[in-house]
């Protein structure tokens, strides 16, 4: 079995407000692991805490409650310097806008993580530079931010997460911002990379496009996991040899992954009811549908719009009307 | 300042105190990492139960290597990086960076312009106080003429060829023999033995030309102005090095008629005399006139009085004795023949009392070989020297003193191997290095003599004096700039938090991608060094440049050009460094404290929901505003002279208290009253949203506008500008006031154009005569007659009912033509209503005359009778008639112009119709009287001034005038004593553009910060469908409302602190008025300057709908999407 990455215990995290109903649970005890080179989306509504989850997982917030092990170090009790350290060798963080400092250039925005780390200039400059140049952005690097396209500064972000080579990079929304062509790009670079150097991805995001980059998606609503999907997922696995315990009262309490495997909380009929066995059918109106039985997607072969046929090619812009080519479950 | 010395010396003095501020900085933190490694290892012995939180790792040498390297590289060899980048950074954000710019430049601006206007002042007063002193040093043998023969020469050659060696030293500027007075050995003026050394006396002068019996060689201000050395007229013989060059320079300054020789030859040939003006006034003598012989006395031989007897044995010459110092000189005399008068000087105040007054001065060509032998040989041979005073260190009166201390001590000794002696055995210890007498080598002809000489520093005595005086004068001058330094400490900490809150963001992305707290505060304060060190700069140099200007000014925003004195205001490397320290060390300080916040929030509470936002001590903003408005109300009071149940000494009576209460007062108002009312300047929307929400102008937007004005920044905008505008009014109001005031201490001290006392009483026509004499002789093209004269007549009259006797005045026809009259004068403010009031039997008491008539009202009428006297055989008066007339009361006088105000307070004034009929025609059309004033020109313009003044210079020096004191030497020398001495108008002129230009730029700056933060909310607006048009009428409406509940509670709090201020000035002008001998005091009535004040609240306004505008187009041009996209 491969080493994990992540492991996030319980979490709870709850925000201060001065709303009526009182402060915001943003986080319900929460439980998840990662294995290294695993990509994972995390999907859910908005308000469902998705990004409060990639801030406690890469240790930019502490949750109130819980513990979340990186690259097998507790982060709970680290601070200051340590907890930057880890950071720096171990996560990148990308997110919707690209956060570029505003001020700099894009090679300088690229070399400052290095720089941070107590690298020297003349070195983390050049290895901006090639970065860059493996991204297409060879030629740009002397840009400020505000002369960048959307995309081109996504990109630039990208390259600032992976010149430190962290294990994990954690995306909030990485596409949000960008528009669908731009976004296949992006995540035809993740991909690439992916495959490539083996990094983990934790990607926050409610495109379906995005989720199914991953090898299982995650669902979250309020501060909870309701279900989960993907490839690999082995349900069996995970409760065989559990037991539960019905007291006399007849109420039953399913552990959280269990709840999880089950699909998350919901209405339930018991169409079959026999002697130690319980059997439940989640009630049809109620369940939550991500993503197709497997999760593939492929450009769609005609265009919406004017019907036109795309054939073999890969253009994304539909020639005959101009709009932008779909993806659909294959 | 000229450039050559901003180049060579200000500049490099600002790069070392630039370097020590950062040597300073570094220290500092080492001391404090010091002292937190110190109390992390007593930590545990303090908070025993506390366990220490990380555990400790294994210490190994190759991890600490690794640490070490590391931090080397992040601080050190990334350091140029790092330098570039926070350089980039500085200059592609300039805007958050000019907030802080503004706020160090504004600081540095300031502190330095009054530091340095303290040393110009000090700069100033040294030449004042030196402008009467020719020599700025005696130098004299070391060795008494009685004892050894050694180190002294007999002859005045070599004496005087010890000038070139003294010329040779950068010290000294010029140096010439002098024969005067005798060799000085001792120190300080209070040394008994410091009236030993005589001078020469003037004992007769004839002349074939004029007239010298009459005149008097008595010159008892002499001994009455300093120790009584002598009180008679001195007579000084120059040698060839006082004729021209630095001391010719200075002596011709005050020559009034004829030339002062233009050198050694020139006078030679002449055989000059130049007299001081009042021996050449009593002679009758003009410029080159004859003198046939002039006989002088020289001392021989001094005895104590005790030895008078032996004194009358030995002396056969002239026994001269002076009991004041129980002294009797053995005196003798020489003649000198066929002299010629060059020049006449004007006889101006008297200085340093060492080398006596006002002496006549002769070419020492005129004495013979024999002679200067004789002189030289009782010890009157000295060499009168100037030195470079421009090198003598201002920054302190204790720098200069020590380096005119040094000075002595190098001409007179030098270090050298003293032996010494065992004090029991009395045997030779061996040598220890100690000063002794130096021997300079003059040669002499064939060979060479040993001259020792003893130095005589004339300037350090008028440093002592000056000492006490500016320090009072500086206390008053940092009072008063204390509102404009803390109002660029607000611009500073405002601007600092502002730039700072700007970057937030970028602050949260330098985390994220794995910055550490350490590098980033250090990356962030780099820059925020960087920039204040270039706004600290640009500020200092702005400030050197500028306080010559604020040097200058003779009243509020007036500057005089007129080299009248020459300072080059330099400040000392502490001083510079202080004002390094108190700009760049604080924006570095509060930036790094500000950084750190930011950065041990960012990730835990940054992003909450709700900021945790510390209340303003509102309670405490109350109190002092509460007590700024108590000592507001207390001084209304005290100057109001009571009001309800208390008295004129106001609610607090207690000398001390009411004192800090006054002093205090106005700071507090100012503060508090800012606070208090930015909260009603911030919450202007509101209320003229309540007030003309109906309109249609706002009337769609008024939803948009319920909530607005409740930001922070905005309350601080309202602040800054609250500060300024109080500032800016407070400076106009206080400026011109003062400004008034010396023109109005001028005319009531002056009266008139001119003011001519007499020494016996004359009849108008007489007078007039005499001063047409003098206007004729002096031929100026500005005054060729006299257009009106008057003078007031005194008497004494009596009250018919009460029998009270009354000090009486006069003022006759038509003296509102020639008085200047002021409205604080009179009662009312129309002087012709009061004259007509006057002429037509109405009488005016001054406010002691007011109540020894029982206080009348209005209009009361008074009978007042005058009898005459006729003196009897016997020597007595006698009564011999009464005439009486009945005048009417018409208000209270506060004095009449050119009279002491202290005297009008007890009497009455009359018009000349009543005086008529009290003492009858005949004696008033034979009026005479010794003092009479003229009207002559218009005394504002320059031309009539300069005539004004040489008229009365004329009249000085002639007999049977008294004193001539004309209006524009009064006004000059009330504007710089009320002027330079109080620096007021330069300070209160600086305060008032350094505050405008602050209001101003603030607006600008902030404004456009404040806006840009709000971009998001515009677009916002559009997004749900504002117009274009209704956005900029909400975004105006909103700052406008903002802007002008601030300007109008600015002015208001300005006004009322200019008020509160006069207080605190009173006690100063009070204090001021003891040391210069004022005796007129003009009430501060304050004068509003609306013009000004209007001006620059409508630059203000100008200014702030420009950027207004210009940001808000900018907020609305950009792409919508892009501005509500980013977070």
């Amino acid at each position: 079995m491969d080493k994990e990455i992540l492991r996030a215990n319980s979490l709870y995290h709850i925000y201060e407000s001065n709303a009526e109903d009182g402060n915001v649970v943003a986080l319900r005890g929460l439980s998840m692991t990662m294995l290294e080179g695993e990509a994972v989306a995390v999907v859910g509504p908005s308000g469902s805490g998705k990004s409060t989850l990639l801030k406690c997982l890469g240790g930019l917030m502490k949750p109130s409650a819980g513990s979340v092990e990186l690259a097998g170090t507790r982060m709970t009790r680290l601070t200051g310097k340590k907890l930057v350290k880890l950071r720096q060798e171990a996560v990148s963080f990308i997110f919707q806008d690209a956060n570029l400092l505003p001020h700099l250039n894009a090679i300088d925005n690229v070399a400052q993580p290095l720089i941070h780390q107590g690298i020297l200039a003349r070195t983390a400059r050049p290895k901006a530079q090639a970065l860059l140049d493996t991204l297409g952005m060879g030629e740009r690097s002397y840009g400020m931010p505000d002369q960048l396209s959307g995309g081109e500064q996504q990109r630039v972000a990208i390259a600032r997460a992976l010149i430190t080579e962290p294990k994990l990079i954690l995306a909030d929304e990485p596409t949000g911002a960008l528009d669908p062509i731009t976004s296949r790009e992006v995540l035809e670079l993740f991909r690439k990379l992916h495959k490539e150097s083996e990094m983990a991805f934790l990607l926050v995001t409610h495109n379906r496009e995005v989720a199914s980059f991953c090898e299982r998606s995650l669902e979250l609503r309020e501060g909870r996991f309701i279900a989960q999907h993907g490839t690999d997922v082995d349900i069996g696995d995970l409760s065989e040899s559990r037991e539960l315990i019905i007291d006399d009262s007849g109420t039953v309490t399913l552990p959280p992954d269990v709840l999880l495997n089950l699909g998350g909380p919901g209405r339930f009929e018991m169409s079959d009811l026999k002697r130690d066995m319980l059997h439940l059918d989640r009630v049809d109106e109620d369940k939550v549908i991500i993503s197709s039985e497997n999760g593939k997607m492929v450009l769609s072969s005609s265009c919406p719009a004017c019907k036109y046929d795309y054939g073999d090619s890969d253009e994304q812009l539909c020639p005959n009307c101009g709009s932008s080519r779909p993806m659909v479950n294959e | 300042m000229d450039i050559g010395s901003l180049v060579s010396e200000v500049i490099p003095t600002m790069v070392i105190a630039w370097i020590l501020v950062i040597l300073f900085i570094f220290s500092i933190k080492n001391i404090i990492k010091f002292f937190r490694i110190v109390y992390r290892l007593i930590e545990p012995l303090i908070t025993p139960d506390k366990k220490l939180i990380s555990e400790k790792e294994e210490f190994s040498f190759e991890r600490f290597l690794i640490n070490w390297s590391l931090s080397f590289n992040s601080k050190w060899l990334s350091a140029p990086n790092n330098i570039r980048l926070a350089m980039q950074s500085a200059w592609r954000g300039r805007e958050r960076g000019l907030a802080i710019f503004s706020g160090v430049f504004l600081a540095s601006l300031v502190m330095t312009t009054v530091l340095a206007y303290a040393v110009g002042l000090n700069q100033g007063f040294f030449q004042f106080s030196l402008e009467n002193d020719v020599f700025d040093a005696k130098i004299d043998f070391q060795e008494d003429p009685e004892g050894l023969w050694e180190g002294r020469t007999n002859d005045s050659e070599v004496w005087e060829s010890f000038c070139d060696d003294l010329i040779d030293r950068p010290e000294f500027s010029d140096c010439g023999l002098v024969f005067g007075r005798q060799g000085i050995r001792v120190s300080g003026f209070f040394d008994p033995d410091f009236a030993n050394p005589q001078p020469l006396n003037v004992e007769s002068v004839n002349s074939t030309t004029s007239d010298w019996t009459n005149v008097s060689w008595e010159y008892q201000e002499a001994s009455e102005n300093g120790p009584p050395i002598n009180d008679q007229r001195t007579i000084r013989f120059y040698g060839d090095g006082i004729w021209d060059g630095e001391l010719g320079e200075r002596h011709s300054k005050s020559i009034i008629f004829g030339e002062w020789p233009s050198s050694a030859s020139d006078a030679q040939a002449n055989r000059s005399i130049v007299l001081p003006s009042k021996i050449a006034s009593a002679a009758g003598v003009e410029i080159n006139d004859k003198i046939d012989n002039l006989t002088f006395s020289y001392v021989i031989e001094v005895y104590e009085v005790v030895d008078a007897l032996q004194a009358s044995e030995e002396c056969n010459t002239i026994l001269d004795p002076n009991f004041e110092v129980e002294r009797l000189f053995c005196k003798d005399t020489m003649t000198v023949t066929n002299l010629t008068v060059a020049a006449i000087y004007e006889e101006g105040d008297f200085g340093n009392p060492t080398l006596l007054f006002h002496p006549l001065m002769v070419t020492d060509s005129v004495l013979s070989d024999e002679q200067k032998l004789i002189l030289m040989q009782s010890d009157h041979g000295y060499l009168g020297v100037s030195v470079d005073r421009n090198q003598l260190p201002t920054s302190s009166t204790r720098a200069a003193t020590g380096w005119l201390t040094d000075l002595g001590r190098d001409l007179e000794s030098e270090k050298g191997e003293v032996t010494t002696f065992d004090p029991n055995t009395g045997n030779e210890t061996g040598t220890e290095e100690d000063w002794i007498p130096r021997y300079h080598e003059v040669a002499n002809g064939s060979g060479i003599v040993l001259i020792s000489v003893e130095y005589v520093d004339l300037i350090s005595g008028t440093i002592n004096f000056l000492n006490i005086f500016l320090g009072i004068i500086q206390v008053f001058d940092y009072i008063l700039v204390i509102p404009i330094v803390s109002l660029s400490f607000v611009v500073l900490l405002y601007g600092l938090v502002l730039s700072l809150e700007q970057r937030r963001r970028e602050v949260a992305i330098h985390r994220v991608i794995g910055g550490t707290e350490e590098t980033l505060s250090r990356m962030m304060i780099i820059e925020v060094f960087a920039i204040s060190s270039v706004a600290w700069g640009l500020g200092f140099i702005l400030a050197s440049v500028a306080v010559d200007v604020v040097l200058r000014a003779v009243g509020f925003l007036r500057f005089t050009d007129e080299g009248d004195f020459n300072v080059d205001p330099i400040l000392s490397i502490l001083s510079t460094f202080i004002v390094a320290l108190l700009t760049i060390a604080i924006a570095y300080w509060r930036g790094s404290v500000t950084t750190g916040k930011f950065l041990s929030m960012e990730i835990d509470e940054g992003v909450r929901k709700v900021r945790a936002q510390r209340e303003p001590y509102y309670l405490l903003h109350w109190m002092t505003f509460g007590l700024g408005l108590f000592a507001f109300i207390e001084s209304w009071i005290q100057s109001n002279g009571g009001f309800f149940i208390w008295g004129n000494s106001g609610i607090v009576t207690n000398f001390i208290f009411n004192a800090i209460l006054l002093l205090l007062g106005p700071f507090f108002l100012w503060i508090g009253g800012a606070l208090v009312l930015s909260r009603i300047g911030a919450a202007g929307p509101q209320i003229l949203n309540r007030l003309f929400g109906w309109s249609p102008a706002i009337s769609d937007i008024r939803r948009g506008l319920s909530g607005s004005g409740s930001s922070k920044s905005v309350s601080q905008l309202s602040l800054i500008l609250l500060l300024t505008l109080s500032i800016v009014t407070l400076a106009a109001v206080q400026g011109h006031t003062g400004t008034m005031v010396d023109e109005r201490t001028t005319n009531a001290q002056n009266g008139a154009d001119l003011m001519v006392q007499f020494d016996t009483s004359l009849t108008e026509q007489e007078a007039r005569n005499q001063i047409m004499q003098s206007i004729v002789s002096i031929d100026d093209n500005d005054i060729t007659e006299i257009s009106s004269m008057t003078s007031v007549a005194q008497t004494i009259t009596k009250t018919k009912a009460e029998g009270t006797m009354l000090i009486t005045w006069v003022l006759f026809d038509g003296h509102e033509d020639t008085l200047i009259w002021d409205s604080q004068a009179i009662p009312g403010d129309d002087i012709n209503e009061i004259s007509e009031t006057w002429r037509l039997g109405g009488y005016t008491a001054g406010s002691d005359a007011r109540n020894s008539l029982d206080d009348p009202s209005i209009g009361k009428s008074l009978t007042l009778q005058y009898t005459t006297y006729e003196i009897n055989q016997f020597g007595l008066p006698v009564e011999t008639g009464v005439s009486e007339t009945t005048v009417n009361y018409a208000g209270r006088h506060q004095w009449v112009p050119g009279i002491s105000s202290i005297e009008s307070d007890s009497v009455i004034v009359i018009g000349e119709n009543t005086y008529r009929e009290l003492v009858g025609n005949q004696t008033v059309d034979s009026h005479t009287s010794t003092t009479w004033m003229f009207e002559l020109c218009d005394e504002s313009e320059s031309g009539c001034s300069n005539a004004l003044e040489t008229l009365s210079a004329d009249l000085k020096s002639n007999t049977g005038v008294v004193s001539a004191s004309d209006w524009s030497t009064a006004h000059e020398q009330n504007e710089r004593n009320g002027g330079l001495i109080f620096g007021t108008p330069g300070l209160l002129s600086m305060m008032f553009v350094v505050a405008a230009l602050a209001s101003i730029s603030s607006a600008f700056v902030f404004l456009s910060l404040v806006l840009s933060q709000r971009k998001r909310e515009l677009a916002i607006l559009q997004a749900i469908g504002a117009s274009p048009n209704q956005v900029i009428r909400l975004v105006l409406f909103e700052i406008m409302s903002i802007l002008l509940m601030s300007m109008i509670l600015g002015v208001t709090l300005g006004l009322a602190v200019s008020e509160s201020f006069n207080g605190f000035f009173s006690i100063f002008g009070f204090i001021f008025q003891l040391f210069l001998g004022q005796s007129v005091p003009i009430d501060r009535n304050l004068v509003w300057p609306w013009l000004e004040i209007i001006l620059v609240n409508g630059l203000v306004l100008v200014a702030v709908i420009i950027s207004l505008l210009f940001t808000t187009r900018r907020a609305l041009d950009s792409d919508l999407a892009t501005v509500l996209k980013g977070e």
